[in-house]
């Protein structure tokens, strides 16, 4: 009997110190870039679906954050919540101004971490400070300037936007917080099917024809007329920078987040 | 004082007990003498030769408790005898190895000539009730085998009595592995002296049957020289256990045992002299139980069942029991001051009348420490004092009662991101709101005697408990944005936990014990009854101003338990026998949820609700009050057993199997649905070795062990709690031996544990894998004499080793290898001592968890898991001076 526990203790023992409470935390550089077909330092152009040729000349992006989350939300139309209700697997928090013309890969500051769990959802956060409530944020998020042409005709632009209290939707009485800010800066949820592993990258592409898919040039405010400028505004009152905001958040078409 | 020992002075029994060998009666060890002091006889007195027969009770830790003249040598010859006899200690008598309280009969032999006598070396006498004197030595008590009666000492063997069921059988083979053992040198001759017989009857409080390799009666005896953080330390002296405390100084130790995360007790019944301790009605956890109030220089022993295998055992004996047993063994007034290490002090006053029971005693501890590190100041205060009285020859009661406050502060949890980048230092903080207070009262009483066959048990109490707890995991993470809320952002997720509860209850049981098939026999019926009142309030305070700005959680409940069991022991040969039966327990929840509405999707145009938390409205504003009642019921049966084979030359197998319960949080009640338990089921199969080889007792015992779990706890950092998660199995080994001599005494324990979810096979978080714990103590008079008395010296020391626990997403925490040490000098009343806590100064977590928090660093939220963890203490160096005035110190 003695050496029968005595064998049972010696195989408890080596069974003791192993197995897993499944999945792993792993930490990885992050990178971020302009289209695969962008060339560095030369302008990039591009159709877009209202039948512009836009060339841009300069475009940079602030990203504040990236996240890859393991759900995939039904709806978010009634979710006030900044956060998605499922489990995060990969951030980057650091943010970077992304020069999206160039397809170059652009480091994030700092590394990022995740779970080596599958992600089926991404977001991009268009913060310039550290808190997703704040009201008033003055940090440019986009930047952009170039030429459109239709039919002929010549369209210098230019637009920035900044996501502060020009981006609030106001909310009705009884549901005030409603429509919070958090949910203007939060570009989600982008599709994805990922799963990270010890020693990949996070590389998040941004292509500037997403931006532009419905923007009617044309129809922006006129800046200057010796030489032309058209401004895209920074406060959605006019329906091309209202296009131009809904490409920026867009989740599909301008955003893409693969590990390399 | 020297010249005033009479150096003639016989202690004849004293010399025969140290040489008298363990006396192995079927299931019965005798006492034996451990240590003893010399009478004196006052000045001015004339030796002569003179005969003093004294009865020893002596309680479950071989402590003197009482000590009664049954013949008299005359008065201060009875004085001086009684003197020094009450200052012995002995080991305690075991009954199937599990000490029990005894009374023995020792005579002292007075001799007026002053010569020293050599230490016998001639075996003891012979048994079976025909006891020789050993030849020129002092005689040895009494040999069993006589027919005492029971529960009292019988004067001079008391030939005729009815036998008890608690004695030694008559017959027994006491003595027949005579020690060739000798006095300590220097003990003063004696001139022979016929032994007479020995009384050993339980005296006192009988312990439920041993219920195989699983139990423990832990007697702290010298082990309580290893330095201890607080009572609640003490059940690391149980194999397996491993306590960790990441809440602050006067939260309640988070409990591991058997591979189970019991957090704050929540799958252990604890008790202190029968008094549950477990809260019912904590929101913080069902079964939160906290041991601070408990002074630790009065607990005795304790019986520590892992496993659910008795059936006296109920809500939360999921990973197994615990009761602490009170007493003081120093009799007299004890003053104890101690000063160290972050301005911590500490002042202790004991008292245990002499000529009363250990059972009697008063108690206060004041302390406070500016802790280590930030936040870590706390202040708590106790009181106990224990009565014990007899009610007749049989029979016995207590009154117990306690007191006790605290306040602390905590540095709750750190993300190693932030202490590796230097954002943090290894003992910070991020938010100084975190901490708690509370306070507990108690008040039992209990009675027990004895009715022909009867024996019976009687226990009411009332505990009154109020804690607050303020713990932040996560930072500034949950506060999540509502449509109906004013926009908001994080505003911080400090918990600020308001309990009181009031428990009130009633447990006893009657034996009846009979011989059948030739051997003893014993059915027991009990019952364990309690109620609880609780009221709970949770809310989340802002960072920014402290102020509460969101209610969680409102409860007012009244709860209740009632169970009934009944429990055999049934012999069916010397060396087979079956103890279990069965247990079942009925719990009633009547939980009103003061905020039961905290949304709406569509609220009131005209009277929104805004940042309210309990709202009275439903869609489209329709009113509602925001309270609601739910109440239910569950009733669980639970059957218990081991089966015992043995003792065969000090070994016995057990196999032992049993089904507990952990009943349910108030907040998973439901209306009209059956009342959810978590159930376990729990086997096991040890095998146990106790026996004596001289002076060196000696126990060991392995025990291979398995669990499962149909609805395990698992920790939620956003609830700063554990909530129900999935099934789990446990598979684990112990392996334990204890040693004990004249002058040590160590304990070593190894538990293995495996624990994985049933589904997915996974490993259970944060359970370590291996624990070790290795204490020692040694014991003695220093080899030098001040003004003609030896100093005494003691050396402690306390092991720990706790191996990696896994933590979520595969993860590993560091291994912790703690050790503590203390030295002590005693002279004459005073004892001074240093002790030492983590003496090598080690830089560990005591606690770590992967889970998200965001406290708002540099950057977007951190939205994944990652590292966070609680700092061990660092070296802690303690000063203590201690006196003890009209009591039993030489």
């Amino acid at each position: 009997m003695n050496k029968l526990f005595a064998l049972a203790s010696l195989l408890l023992a080596l069974a003791a110190c192993t197995g897993s409470t499944g999945g792993d935390l792993v930490s990885f550089d992050a990178a971020a870039a302009g289209p695969a077909d962008a060339v560095a330092g030369q302008p990039y152009t591009f159709q877009t679906s209202r039948g512009y040729a836009v060339t841009l000349t300069r475009a940079r992006i602030h990203v504040g954050a990236v996240y890859l989350n393991r759900s995939r939300p039904s709806s978010v139309a009634s979710d006030t919540s900044c956060q998605l209700s499922g489990i995060y697997v990969a951030e980057v928090t650091q943010g970077l101004d992304i020069d999206i013309l160039s397809p170059a890969l652009q480091p994030f500051p700092a590394q990022g971490f995740a779970t080596t769990e599958h992600a089926s959802t991404a977001e991009v956060w268009l913060l310039g400070g550290s808190d997703v409530n704040e009201p008033n944020d003055p940090t440019v998020i986009l930047d952009l300037a170039g030429t459109a042409e239709k039919e002929g005709q010549s369209y210098p632009f230019e637009g920035q936007v900044t996501i502060g209290q020009n981006r609030v939707i106001p909310a009705p009485p009884s549901t005030p917080g409603a429509n919070p800010i958090c949910k203007q800066r939060i570009v989600s949820p982008i599709p994805v099917d990922l799963t990270a592993t010890e020693g990949d990258s996070l590389v998040l592409r941004i292509d500037p024809r997403g931006l532009f898919s419905n923007v009617e040039i044309s129809n922006a405010e006129k800046a200057g007329d010796d030489p032309p400028l058209y401004r895209l505004r920074d406060d959605g009152d006019d329906a091309p920078s209202r296009a131009l905001y809904s490409g920026l958040r867009a989740s599909v078409g301008t955003y893409a987040v693969t590990w390399e | 004082m020297e010249k005033h020992r009479l150096a003639g002075v016989a202690l004849s029994c004293a010399i025969a007990l140290f040489s008298w060998p363990a006396l192995a009666q079927g299931s019965i060890v005798m006492p034996r003498v451990v240590s003893q002091v010399t009478p004196s006889l006052p000045e001015g007195v004339t030796p002569k030769d003179a005969d003093v027969i004294l009865a020893v009770s002596l309680d479950v830790a071989g402590a003197v408790i009482d000590v009664a003249v049954l013949q008299s040598g005359g008065v201060d010859f009875d004085k001086a005898a009684m003197g020094a006899v009450h200052k012995w200690t002995f080991s305690p008598a075991l009954r199937d190895g599990v000490p029990f309280a005894a009374k023995i009969r020792v005579p002292v032999h007075f001799v007026a000539a002053a010569a020293p006598v050599a230490p016998p070396d001639t075996p003891p006498p012979a048994p079976s009730g025909a006891p020789k004197a050993p030849p020129a030595a002092s005689a040895p008590p009494d040999g069993a085998g006589n027919k005492p009666s029971p529960e009292k000492p019988s004067p001079g063997g008391a030939a005729g009595d009815k036998p008890s069921p608690d004695k030694a059988p008559p017959g027994a083979a006491a003595g027949d592995k005579p020690s060739p053992d000798k006095a300590p040198p220097g003990e003063p001759g004696a001139a022979p002296k016929p032994p007479g017989p020995v009384d050993v009857s339980v005296a006192g409080r009988r312990p439920p049957a041993w219920r195989g390799a699983g139990e423990f009666h832990v007697d702290i005896g010298a082990l309580k020289l290893v330095p201890q953080q607080n009572a609640a330390h003490l059940l690391q002296l149980a194999p397996s256990i491993f306590l960790t405390n990441d809440g602050g100084e006067g939260h309640a130790e988070r409990v591991y045992l058997r591979g189970f995360d019991a957090r704050e007790g929540q799958d252990v019944e604890l008790s202190v002299g029968g008094v549950p301790v477990n809260e019912s009605g904590n929101l913080h956890g069902a079964g939160f139980a906290e041991l601070h109030f408990v002074i630790p220089e009065l607990v005795q022993s304790l019986r520590v069942l892992e496993g659910p295998f008795d059936p006296r055992q109920g809500n939360y004996a999921v990973a197994g029991s615990a009761d602490y047993e009170l007493g003081l063994q120093d009799r007299g007034v004890t003053l104890k001051y101690t000063y160290g290490t972050f301005n911590t002090h500490r002042a202790v006053a004991l008292w245990g009348p002499a000529g009363e029971s250990a059972r009697t005693f008063g108690g206060v501890e004041l302390q406070t420490s500016d802790g280590f590190g930030q936040n870590r100041a706390s202040k708590a205060a106790s009181a106990m004092g224990q009565y014990e009285g007899h009610i007749s020859e049989t029979g016995t009661y207590r009154i117990l009662a306690t007191a006790y406050a605290n306040d602390y502060g905590s540095a709750g949890l750190l993300r190693a991101d932030d202490v590796a980048a230097g954002r943090k230092g290894f003992y910070d903080t991020y938010d100084f709101g975190q901490g708690g207070s509370g306070s507990r009262f108690s008040l039992s009483a209990d009675v027990d005697g004895r009715a022909g066959d009867v024996t019976f048990y009687q226990q009411v109490f009332l505990v009154q408990r109020g804690m607050r707890l303020r713990e932040n995991f996560t930072g500034f993470l949950l506060d999540a944005q509502t449509a109906i809320q004013e926009p908001h952002g994080q505003r911080g997720d400090l918990i600020d936990l308001a309990v009181d509860e009031t428990t009130f209850g009633a447990r006893g049981n009657a034996t009846l014990r009979g011989e059948i098939l030739g051997q003893k026999q014993e059915l027991t019926v009990g019952y364990f009854a309690r109620g609880d009142r609780a009221s709970d309030t949770r809310a989340r305070i802002a960072a920014a101003g402290d102020v509460p700005y969101k209610t969680d959680a409102d409860y007012q409940a009244t709860l209740g338990d009632i169970g009934l069991y009944a429990d055999a022991n049934l012999r069916f040969t010397s060396w087979l026998s079956v103890r279990g039966g069965a247990r079942a327990d009925l719990l009633t929840y009547d939980v009103l949820d003061r905020c039961a509405v905290k949304d709406v999707s569509l609220p009131s145009e005209t009277d929104p609700p805004g940042d309210k938390s309990c709202l009275d409205q439903q869609r489209f504003g329709v009113h509602r009050e925001p309270y609601q009642r739910t109440t239910t019921t569950g009733i669980r049966a639970m059957p218990r057993g081991s089966l015992l084979v043995g003792p065969f030359r000090g070994f016995t197998l057990s196999l032992s199997a049993g089904t507990g319960v952990r009943s349910m949080d108030l907040r998973y009640v439901t209306q009209d649905a059956t009342a959810q338990f978590a159930s376990v089921d729990a086997y096991e199969g040890g095998v146990s070795f106790t026996r004596d080889f001289g002076p060196l007792k000696l126990a060991a015992r392995t025990i291979l062990f398995g669990t499962h779990v149909d609805r395990d706890l698992v920790f939620s950092e956003s609830e700063g709690r554990n909530v129900i998660g999935g099934g789990t199995t446990r598979v684990g080994w112990i392996g334990q031996a204890r040693a004990t001599g004249d002058f040590f005494d160590t304990n070593v324990a190894l538990t293995l544990t495996k624990s994985s979810y049933d589904d997915t096979g996974l490993l259970v978080p944060y359970v370590p894998d291996a624990v070790l714990r290795w204490d020692g103590a040694l014991f003695h008079e220093l080899p030098f004499e001040v003004l003609g008395r030896h100093p005494r010296g003691t050396a402690a020391f306390g092991v720990s080793y706790v191996g990696q626990r896994a933590l979520p997403y595969g993860q590993r925490s560091d291994t912790i290898l703690d050790v503590d040490a203390s030295l002590t000098v005693g002279y004459r009343n005073f004892d001074l001592g240093v002790s030492a806590t983590n003496l090598f100064d080690s830089t560990y977590k005591q606690a770590e968890y992967n889970f998200v928090s965001d406290w708002h660093g540099s950057g977007a939220p951190t939205l994944v898991p990652a590292r966070h963890f609680a700092a061990g203490p660092p070296r802690q160096i303690l000063f203590s001076l201690s006196a003890n005035f009209g009591g039993n110190k030489p």
